[in-house]
């Protein structure tokens, strides 16, 4: 707001702007560049950016819906176990009929079916979450710590804590397929994203999450609906988890207890990098994106490089510490 | 010399500014031990301010405070209860999930050492704890958990921790403001032991029922400074609301042009709270095209009056009609349906969203308004509509993407004014609307108020400044200690009859 700045040093300025506003940003394109040199672009080529993005689909879906949940200030643990448990139950419902070992073995399942279960045991779980929260006034971080391990038995309990494979490959082509040299997955990371991002910046209802982060009193004295719209926000996170469950499940082409395991660590820790703020209100639906993005670019990377995979989870803890650190700096309110 | 000494405490020629206010002006308050030292004025007047420079909350400009004749300096409230000087305030500052005893030695806790370790001595607190209340003939268990005694005992601890500290200075900030009559009576039992005891107590209240009961000295402040200093049998009910309000009306205010309808656009009758502390059988009328001011002072429950009103806080009995139509407003969102805005008191807490954009903290109660077809948000109109308002407003923004925390208070509050307007109400409740903004903006916060009467939206509007009362409203109802004690119209309201009004019970 200075006005005796002179044109000359407004230019710094605006680069220091842009850097501050677009840090998520920067700092994947500045490690992409990084990654790119010291492989000598190996790690850059088609196949191994195929890899990346199918690896990193199923968690897009996780973490646009943690995202839209840490904007209303809230958090949600569950997320790993409900996508696990979805991937199971999906799983379960696509097995070949002749497959002896399968859970419903001999029975033959329309190839809707494990979609819409998988979807539904989601939205299940994000109602409870929704519920617990909104209209039992429970903290979100025990009423999903709360479901987290519900979700963890039912999926043991589901699966008889074995393996279910030998998925049909009608099924699997689901996430397996490709569009010319674009993975089905993408595609669907897309639309799924655009949906969001419509739903957070055009309708009412994201406003009013928005509000709910930013100061859920004053959203109330505004006419807003607030435990109507957190159920909400869970309920759609938990249909995201499940559509993330389903894609698992078809891209491994199986399901067991141990699928899912940890997703929430890496999805929450994927929208903090991304400038989501966990004082609320803040966050947009392209920094999801991207944090997401450079996580598994941090991972991707490391693996290229041959980092030892233990290793590899240090430095994730050291880069969410480091995420969380800059942003409270950034955004923590004066008492 | 010899007349100094009679003094325990002197705060001499202390002046303080904020930016645009002078809040203390050369005042000077001697307090004889032994006495209670009642502090008496309108809100604003400055007292809570006198006590901020003694406790080094605030950094006095100017002046220097004596303790027993000697010249002290405290940097915080701790630092002066270690001197002796305690400050009891009005919102209660204990940990109500532990014990009276330890909520009175928290931070100095009596230890005593086994083996290696230093550890808390139970027994001593608790002995301590209970030598200290039959000191001051106070009734309560040091292992009573805070949160289950009364709001008198657990003033009283308060009080007790004090004199724990060897307190030769007690400072009260309406301490009877929660209190029921029998709690009241309890802790004047108290004060009057202390007193005895020779410790000063300087006791700032609105009621004047009480003040002549318990004090023997009073000192009025009256915008910034000390107008006077008397023992109490000097005084009385008239003398004192003069020496609170004796001031003259300057042009503040723009001229109002009321045309008042024959409509009765809101109507509250027996209106009651579902807290039994808060307000009780409220009725009153609101016409169309005009301006109902409602004052009282603090703890008359004016806020809780309207934010019930408003659907934020629960009733127990009574009746509200808006239009002449029986409604039932449960939550905010039912009483934005039915034509009725609120502009809260507490603007960072329940108006602004820091973060959000000027454009969004505007729009947010009106989007249903803005929903095409496919339910998606027609930006462009948003935008311009929000602009359009803020403009007429004259709201002052680099650009309304700007985050609203960046912007001044008054800018703040048009904002807030402009959110409410968006939803075009028949009755705009305004809570202290110039709450903390500068006087220019103060102005023009009045005269959107005009435009909005001349336009036939009716406004209610909670003051705690009698001016503005006096300056805006076409009637003024009053409101003490949650009761209605009269509506006054443009003619009758004075300083004088609202205060007499606001101070009545006690």
């Amino acid at each position: 707001m200075d006005n005796t700045k002179t044109a000359g040093s407004n230019i710094p300025v605006k680069i220091k702007n842009f850097l501050s506003t677009h840090t998520s940003l920067v700092t994947f394109i500045a490690m992409l560049i990084f990654l790119g040199i010291i492989t000598n672009g190996n790690a850059l080529k088609l196949g191994s950016l195929q890899n990346l993005v199918v690896a990193e689909a199923v968690r897009a879906f996780g973490a646009l819906g943690v995202g839209m949940i840490i904007i209303t200030r809230g958090i949600d643990l569950s997320l790993g176990q409900v996508i696990g448990l979805s991937a199971c139950v999906s799983a379960s419902f696509a097995q070949t009929a002749d497959y002896g070992s399968a859970l419903y073995a001999g029975q033959e399942f329309a190839i809707w079916l494990p979609v819409i279960a998988g979807i539904a045991v989601g939205a299940a779980f994000g109602l409870f979450n929704g519920v617990l929260v909104a209209y039992g006034n429970l903290p979100p971080f025990i009423a999903t710590l709360g479901s987290m391990s519900i979700a963890t038995g039912l999926k043991l309990i589901y699966t008889r804590a074995s393996t279910l494979g030998s998925l049909k490959n009608e099924y699997k082509i689901i996430s397996q397929g490709f569009m010319g040299p674009i993975p089905y997955l993408l595609i669907y990371v897309v639309i799924a994203a655009i949906v969001i991002w419509v739903l957070m910046n055009h309708t009412k209802q994201g406003k009013s999450i928005y509000a709910i982060g930013g100061n859920a009193q004053a959203a109330k004295v505004s006419g807003i609906n607030v435990k109507a719209q957190l159920m909400r926000v869970y309920l759609y996170a938990g249909i995201l988890y499940g559509m993330a469950g389903v894609l698992m499940s078809a891209r491994l082409g199986l399901a067991n207890p141990l699928t899912g395991n940890n997703m929430e660590l890496d999805a929450i820790a994927a929208v903090t990098v991304g400038g989501i703020s966990h004082a609320g209100g803040v966050g947009t639906v392209g920094g999801m994106m991207i944090g997401l993005m450079t996580l598994g670019l941090i991972n991707f990377g490391m693996t290229f490089l041959g980092v030892n995979s233990y290793y590899q989870l240090l430095v994730k803890g050291g880069i969410i510490i480091l995420a969380v650190y800059m942003d409270m700096r950034k955004h923590a309110r004066k008492e | 010399m010899s007349q100094q000494q009679d003094y325990i405490l002197e705060m001499h020629n202390i002046s303080k500014s904020f930016p645009g206010v002078k809040a203390l002006d050369n005042v000077t308050l001697k307090v004889r031990p032994g006495t209670v030292h009642a502090l008496m004025g309108e809100n604003g007047a400055g007292k809570s301010t006198l006590m901020k420079c003694l406790f080094g909350m605030y950094k006095k400009d100017e002046g220097e405070i004596l303790l027993k004749g000697e010249k002290v300096h405290f940097t915080s409230a701790k630092d002066a209860l270690e001197s002796g000087v305690s400050m009891i305030h009005q919102e209660l500052s204990n940990v109500p999930d532990r014990f009276v005893m330890e909520n009175l030695w928290l931070g100095r806790e009596p230890m005593h050492r086994m083996g290696p370790l230093q550890l808390v001595d139970h027994k001593k607190m608790f002995n301590d704890t209970v030598e200290l209340m039959k000191n001051l003939e106070m009734d309560i268990h040091p292992k009573s958990k805070m949160s289950e005694i009364s709001i008198s005992s657990q003033q009283g601890c308060e009080i007790a921790k004090a004199v724990s500290y060897n307190a030769s200075v007690v400072v009260m900030d309406e301490p009877t403001s929660s209190l029921t009559e029998k709690e009241v009576e309890h802790l004047f039992k108290i004060i009057n032991n202390l007193r005895d005891q020779g410790v000063a107590i300087i006791y700032i209240s609105h009621k004047m029922s009480e003040i002549f009961e318990i004090s023997d000295e009073i000192s009025v402040m009256r915008d910034g400074q000390l107008v006077a200093s008397k023992p109490a049998s000097e005084l009385d009910d008239d003398k004192l609301i003069n020496l609170m309000v004796g001031r003259d009306m300057t042009h503040r205010f723009p001229p109002v042009d009321f045309n008042i309808g024959e409509e009765t656009v809101l109507k509250v009758d027996q209106l009651t709270a579902a807290n039994p502390r808060s307000f009780k059988d409220i009725s009153f009328e609101l016409k169309k095209g005009e301006i109902l001011g409602i004052g009282g002072l603090v703890g008359a429950q004016r806020t809780e009056l309207v934010e019930a009103i408003f659907g934020m806080r629960g009733v127990a009995s009574g009746m509200i009609e808006v239009h002449g139509k029986h409604v039932n407003i449960s939550s905010p969102r039912e009483a934005i349906r039915h034509g009725i805005g609120l502009i809260t008191e507490d603007r960072r807490g329940t108006g602004i969203f820091p973060l959000l954009s000027i454009l969004d903290n505007t729009s947010i109660p009106s989007l249903d308004d803005y929903k095409k077809k496919s339910h998606l948000l027609n930006h462009k109109k948003i935008e311009s509509d929000s602009v359009q308002v803020n403009k007429q407003l004259r709201t002052k923004t680099p650009t309304y993407k700007t985050p609203i925390q960046n912007l001044s208070g008054g800018n703040q509050q048009k904002v807030i004014v402009a959110r409410w307007l968006m939803t075009s109400p028949d009755i705009l409740i305004m809570d202290e609307p110039t709450r903390g903004i500068d006087v220019g903006a103060k102005y023009e916060i009045y005269l959107i108020m005009t435009e909005l009467i001349k336009q036939g939206k009716s406004i209610i509007m909670v003051s705690s400044e009698m001016p503005e009362l006096l300056g805006m409203a076409s009637r003024v109802m009053v409101l003490c200690n949650g009761k209605k004690t009269g509506i006054l119209s443009r003619e009758e309201a004075s300083q004088e009859s609202i205060m007499r009004l606001a101070a009545q019970f006690s």
